[in-house]
């Protein structure tokens, strides 16, 4: 069971990601060597540095002389840990990753992501005993919400039929939040998802293009409903819906629980 | 509100349906428990004093709204067709009809018995108590009719081990608990990690749900005998989530487990076996909750014939026919040795449903027909019931046994079912009472064809 994902420069596929259980280590630099990631420039050290699983976060050691290495949140506008040559185990503390190689004037970099942080419930503070709870860790700051908010909002302002919305509307919805978005950034976002919610992959996987986008994103909308990842107030991390108002949500016609006896 | 973190609020004095609310019990995740006393004069099902689970299921509550039904449909299903000497038993479910109380309003009410306390709390107070070892025997018990109706509890752990009055046992909290569905079982994607198998805790998800099976709750058992036991988790670390880490590298072959030495060298096989890192391993080293209890009876030093017959219906109770049934299993135990291998084949080859019920082995029972749905020789199930049983005992009824008046096979013991067993019964030479005991299972599962 991987607790780190490492995505080499330059890659193609799910194929061509490293999954890295916790203890486990990771090998980068010119070498490859046992099996390690391989980054193929003259300026890389043979053996540049490791990278361990520890829990549901990972640690870097730099093996380099004299370079510091740079590890990037890119969704964290900057925020950087520096990791100076020598360091060995310093934990990294981002979900998502960029670990960047100054190399003979150029710049490399590699992503690692970090799937299983874990996200708790501040509410059951002060109880007694082992809690129980939800399987999903979603962080709710990430442009991932962002994106399974947009992909529940039809369904979650109550028509609990409406079709989902397509990637082209995702990304005008996101917009005013998220000036960058572009389509492939949403494609990412939503395989990103299929990861962190551990979808089993569906029978039309096979399938290359939309009809496996649009299986995954409705599967990924019917576990978000179904466990409440998303719910109403949850909207307001995008935009005030420019369309006209919100469709009534009338309380009032959903129908009373109909458990009893 | 009387603090945060009760998940429901309720007022002292409160009125639902004829109950009075007095102080709150307990609260967890998803309800808050109150102790209640009827109102009014005595009824007759109905005892003087109650627990009453409040699930916030209001179409006005602000949180978590559509889980929170189906965990609470949940609780109420197994509870409504299931009653066991070791589970919590439900005596009624109400809805709080008070617009005037919008964050009640709405809210599911499960009326129980009221238990003493949690096991929880005893160990906060004492941990490793005396009293674990035949506590755990209890508990594994419970555990066993919850999987012998074909039920998997999904969050075994000591806040949802309740202690009552006269010291015993019962297993409650069934929010998380699922029907089996052939090998497996759907369950909300919830979980307590501290007792979560390590292939669930970072396990594919359905639409559906996670996929569990019953030796998700034998890990669960484990961990909870090494807690009761020792006062210490069996795998190390400091935090939840350290503990989570080393279940999955031990999972993986890269830890050895390291039981505390603190365990009493009885209990050591037994806990090593529940805590198999895989379901397989489990499955073949814990075998199931049948032969699991016997070790843990064993093990606890409780004689299972002087205990055991109180918790068991009345049929089981002579200590003379008690003897009379070991040695009968005894007997088929051999008869079926000799002809296992020869049929093996044919019975393998033939998976069995409710249209065609096949020849299987029970292990202590020995052979018989199954149509699939529930493997139970002696869970007495009578109208009113419903489960998985039921829904054996209607294809045997009908499939093997061709009586057609049971009707629609729903899982149901209504009228006709029990019409339907009475013909059975009748036709077997049984005493017909129209309730599927012992007796009645076995002609079900071995009666020649009429």
């Amino acid at each position: 069971m991987y607790s780190v994902i490492v995505v080499p420069p330059s890659c193609d596929g799910v194929d061509e990601q490293i999954r890295i259980a916790s203890g486990e280590r990771l090998a980068f630099g010119r070498a490859g060597t046992n099996g390690g990631l391989t980054i193929a420039h003259e300026g890389v050290p043979r053996v540049a540095g490791e990278i361990t699983a520890d829990r549901n976060f990972w640690l870097l050691s730099n093996f380099s002389e004299d370079q510091t290495y740079v590890v990037e949140n890119p969704e964290g506008a900057g925020e950087h840990i520096k990791v100076a040559p020598g360091r060995m185990d310093a934990p990294v503390p981002f979900e998502f990753s960029r670990v960047v190689l100054p190399a003979a004037g150029d710049l490399l970099s590699f992503d690692v992501w970090a799937p299983r942080h874990v996200f708790r419930s501040v509410a059951r503070h002060g109880l007694s005993g082992a809690a129980t709870v939800q399987a999903f860790a979603l962080d709710r700051t990430k442009r991932y919400f962002a994106v399974l908010a947009a992909l529940c909002e039809p369904r979650l302002r109550g028509e609990s039929r409406a079709p989902l919305p397509a990637v082209e509307q995702l990304v005008e919805r996101l917009r005013p939040t998220w000036p960058t978005v572009s389509r492939s950034a949403v494609y990412w976002n939503i395989d990103y998802l299929a990861v962190k919610l551990r979808l089993r992959p569906g029978p039309d996987t096979a399938d290359p293009g939309g009809p496996r986008q649009n299986g995954k994103k409705e599967s990924l909308v019917s576990l978000a409903l179904r466990f409440d990842l998303v719910r109403e107030d949850d909207l307001t991390a995008l935009a005030d819906p420019t369309p006209v108002a919100p469709a009534a949500v009338a309380p009032a016609a959903v129908a009373p629980n109909g458990v009893i006896r | 509100m009387t603090g945060q973190s009760y998940a429901v609020s309720v007022p002292k004095g409160y009125r639902v349906g004829p109950w009075e609310i007095r102080e709150p019990l307990a609260s967890g995740a998803f309800a808050t428990v109150y102790t209640a006393r009827l109102a009014g004069g005595a009824q007759p099902d109905l005892p003087r004093q109650a627990a009453l689970k409040f699930l916030p299921t209001g179409t006005r509550t602000p949180r978590q709204l559509r889980h929170l039904r189906e965990l609470a449909e949940r609780e109420v299903e197994l509870l409504g067709r299931l009653r066991a000497p070791r589970l919590i038993r439900m005596y009624d479910t109400l809805t709080v009809d008070d617009p005037d109380h919008p964050e009640l309003d709405g809210a599911t009410v499960l009326v129980l018995e009221e238990a003493e306390g949690s096991l929880d709390v005893v160990l906060d107070r004492t941990p490793a108590p005396d009293s674990g070892p035949a506590l755990l025997a209890q508990i594994c018990e419970g555990l066993h009719q919850l999987h012998h109706a074909g039920w998997v509890h999904g969050d075994l752990k000591p806040a949802n081990v309740l202690l009552m009055k006269d010291g015993t046992v019962r297993l409650a909290d069934f929010n998380l608990a699922a029907e089996m569905e052939g090998t497996h079982a759907y369950a909300p994607a919830f979980a307590t990690p501290d007792y979560t198998p390590p292939e669930l805790l970072w396990s594919e998800m359905d639409e559906r749900g996670t996929r569990i099976r019953p030796t998700a709750d034998i890990w669960a058992f484990g961990v909870l005998a090494h807690v009761v036991l020792t006062g210490a988790f069996p795998l190390p670390g400091g935090s939840t989530e350290a503990r989570a880490d080393a279940a999955t590298r031990y999972a993986r072959g890269a830890e050895e487990l390291r039981l505390s030495p603190q365990l009493p060298e009885a209990w050591r096989e037994i806990v090593h076996d529940c805590l198999a890192p895989t379901h397989e391993d489990r499955s073949t080293r814990a075998a199931g909750t049948a032969a699991l209890l016997r070790r843990v009876e064993e093990a606890a030093g409780t004689s299972p014939s002087a205990r055991l017959p109180r918790l068991r219906p009345r049929k089981w109770r002579g200590p003379v026919l008690a003897a009379a049934v070991a040695a009968a299993l005894l007997a088929t135990a051999t008869v079926t040795y000799a002809l296992r291998d020869q049929d093996q084949a044919p019975a393998a080859s033939a998976p069995a449903s409710c249209e065609k019920p096949a020849m299987y082995e029970d292990e202590t029972h020995g052979r018989g027909y199954t149509a699939g749905w529930n493997g139970t020789w002696d869970f007495v199930i009578k109208q009113g019931d419903g489960g998985s049983q039921v829904k054996e005992a209607q294809c045997l009824l009908k499939h093997r046994h061709g009586i057609t008046q049971v009707g629609e096979v729903d899982g149901d013991f209504g009228p006709l079912t029990h019409a339907a067993v009475v013909t059975f019964q009748k036709r077997a030479g049984l005493d017909a009472d129209g309730a599927v005991g012992p007796d009645t299972w076995r002609a079900l599962r071995t009666a020649a064809k009429n």
